[in-house]
């Protein structure tokens, strides 16, 4: 019994291998489930951005129904965010969990609960990094909105995510919130991850994932295909923008396999928690 | 038993983590899926290169980590192949202890909190994001402490403590006192550990990790000629250094001198108890045993009046 089990996980492993190795390079090479030239993701990606960035927001709130608001709440609960971190998010654009990270960190209750040193208050950095200026543009007036618009803790950097431009070992925590879906290479930006944070530096990766529950995953694949993409024409009008976006969904890889490609770009203690059965997911991982 | 356990645990360990995790040698990291539910409940165990339970082994099987969890796990194909190029990882158990146990120098200072981990983490050359992945966070320090405590009292009953003079109940005092002086140099905080290992969530980890602790006494000591029952002994025993932990709390006298007088008078309760038990059932015993013959006596009488009457006839 247990052998059978062993040989059969074997045989899966061996075709998860190849359907995976696959699966990445398709990954760099789909557009949604278009096919396209590795050269030409990024530019095509950007594009959607671009589109999309003014009603960005607002086709968030729409297409989740007020429930990314939740995930984004429990990302940076699990953070833990602490005075003096020196925090990356990335292709966090619109600047919703920096937002929160800043909220969390300098909130006058939580000052109060614990003894927080000023000083290293005022060490806190937090990098919000985007490819996209356009993204960054809206973060940018967000901020300006609430009043944080020379702010020294808030950073907005434009960079890409295979890429960095932050030294080694100089974050203490990385969090890409529904971005790395939009990478053409994830284990690059996954690389980047690991040589940007400290030791004991956390990456956290909230996504939309895979749902396995049957009669669920057939109505959400009902309400991502016929209702999202009608949504994005009335709200955003951009149907395209909207339609890559549901298909990318599908094409990203399942939590598990996500998780293996995170421990293979070296973090320790990958683990990752579904939201709303699989909708988001959000993985994480240490590094040590 | 939870000794013998453990030791099964510690020393079996590949064979009773096979059936949990699957049987790659080189499990060079474990992935284990959270409940569904937007609760806590994630957990995993981190792995390292040479064997699935190479860090493990170091860990007393008591960590707040190891919960229950789904057994499912995978891990790479290319993890294997890269692992012998790579030098090896530091485990994060391995981790995680080191920067607890230097965070408890500064637990009479800033409590069992959090800011107290992130101090420890400090110390010991690693970020301070490193908290935010304990899980139950405060918790865990708190347990992290009471297993190094239960470990000491262990080594210390090994390396040879004068117990072979002293009678039982002497013998329990000794050791409870040995146990309760770890704590005095926390004691300014102890009443805020009590407290996180009271909350809902900690309860289960904080009973196992008493039940060790009294199991572990009652095993050195000896479980000397008595009737009580095993959970009766537990129980009793728990009740006592629990007790004996509070009162310790308000003590202010010299070193603690009235937590010892109380300790001992507890003591003696206790096997005053045993024994007012102990009495009371051969006092129930002989009753019994009286009825029962008068009620034997009884039934006789009955059966041969009813023979009696029926004729005599055969049955």
């Amino acid at each position: 019994m247990a052998l059978r089990s062993v040989s059969r996980r074997l045989g899966s492993r061996i075709l998860n291998h190849r359907s995976f190795v696959a699966s990445l390079h398709s990954h760099a090479t789909s557009f949604g489930f278009q096919e396209v030239k590795e050269e030409d993701k990024s530019k095509l990606v950007g594009n959607v951005f671009t589109n999309v960035a003014s009603s960005y927001d607002i086709m968030n709130d729409v297409m989740s129904g007020g429930l990314h608001r939740l995930w984004k709440e429990r990302l940076v609960g699990k953070l833990s965010p602490f005075a003096g971190m020196k925090h990356l998010d990335v292709a966090g654009g619109t600047g919703d969990v920096a937002f929160r990270i800043y909220d969390a960190i300098y909130s006058v209750k939580r000052r109060a609960l614990q003894k927080v040193d000023e000083a290293s208050l005022e060490e806190t950095q937090i990098y919000v990094c985007d490819i996209n200026p356009n993204m960054l543009n809206v973060g940018k007036q967000r901020a300006a909105e609430r009043g944080l618009r020379d702010n020294k803790s808030l950073v907005w950097v434009e960079g890409n995510a295979e890429a960095l431009s932050f030294d080694n070992n100089s974050m203490d925590g990385y969090t890409i919130a529904f971005g790395i879906r939009n990478v053409t290479h994830i284990e690059k930006a996954l690389a980047e991850a690991y040589r940007v944070l400290k030791r004991g530096g956390r990456f956290l990766c909230l996504e939309l994932s895979h749902v396995d529950i049957p009669i669920f995953k057939n109505l959400y694949d009902l309400y991502s295909f016929q209702v999202i993409p009608h949504l994005g024409e009335l709200i955003a009008g951009d149907k395209e923008s909207y339609q890559y976006l549901v298909e990318s969904v599908r094409r990203f890889p399942p939590q598990e396999k996500f998780a293996s490609m995170i421990a293979d770009a070296g973090f320790e203690k990958v683990e990752y928690e579904n939201l709303v059965g699989g909708v988001v997911a959000i993985h994480s991982g240490i590094k040590l | 038993m939870y000794r013998t356990a453990a030791k099964r645990l510690l020393g079996g360990g590949g064979a009773f983590t096979a059936t949990r995790l699957l049987r790659f040698p080189k499990l060079r990291s474990t992935i284990i899926p959270s409940s569904y539910s937007s609760g806590l409940c994630t957990s995993s165990i981190g792995g390292n290169a040479e064997s699935p339970m190479g860090g493990n082994q170091s860990v007393n099987p008591n960590q707040s980590d190891h919960t229950a969890s789904s057994s499912s796990s995978t891990s790479t194909e290319e993890g294997p192949r890269r692992d012998e190029n790579r030098k090896p990882r530091a485990e994060f158990q391995e981790e995680q202890a080191r920067v607890l146990s230097a965070s408890l120098r500064h637990v009479p200072r800033l409590g069992w909190t959090e800011e107290a981990m992130m101090a420890g983490s400090r110390d010991v050359g690693v970020s301070p994001s490193i908290v935010g992945s304990f899980s139950r966070k405060e918790a865990a320090l708190v347990e992290f402490f009471m297993d190094e405590c239960l470990q000491l009292l262990m080594d210390k009953i090994d390396s040879g403590l004068d117990l072979q003079n002293l009678i039982p109940s002497a013998r329990i005092a000794k050791l409870i006192r040995i146990r309760l002086e770890m704590q005095v140099p926390y004691m300014s905080k102890w009443p805020q550990a009590l407290s996180i290992q009271a909350h809902p969530l900690n309860v289960a980890a904080s009973f196992k990790q008493r039940a060790m602790l009294v199991d572990e006494i009652w095993h050195a000591v000896g479980d000397g000629a008595s009737d009580l029952d095993w959970y009766v002994k537990r129980t009793i025993l728990g009740g006592v250094y629990s007790t004996t932990e509070i009162y310790m709390l308000t003590d202010d006298s010299l070193e603690h001198r009235d937590t010892w007088a109380f300790l001992d008078d507890r003591v003696k309760d206790a096997f005053d108890l045993k024994k007012s038990i102990q009495e009371a059932k051969y006092f129930a015993q002989d009753i019994g045993a009286g009825v029962g013959k008068s009620v034997q006596g009884l039934m006789n009488g009955v059966m041969q009046t009813m023979s009696r009457r029926s004729g005599g006839s055969t049955f």
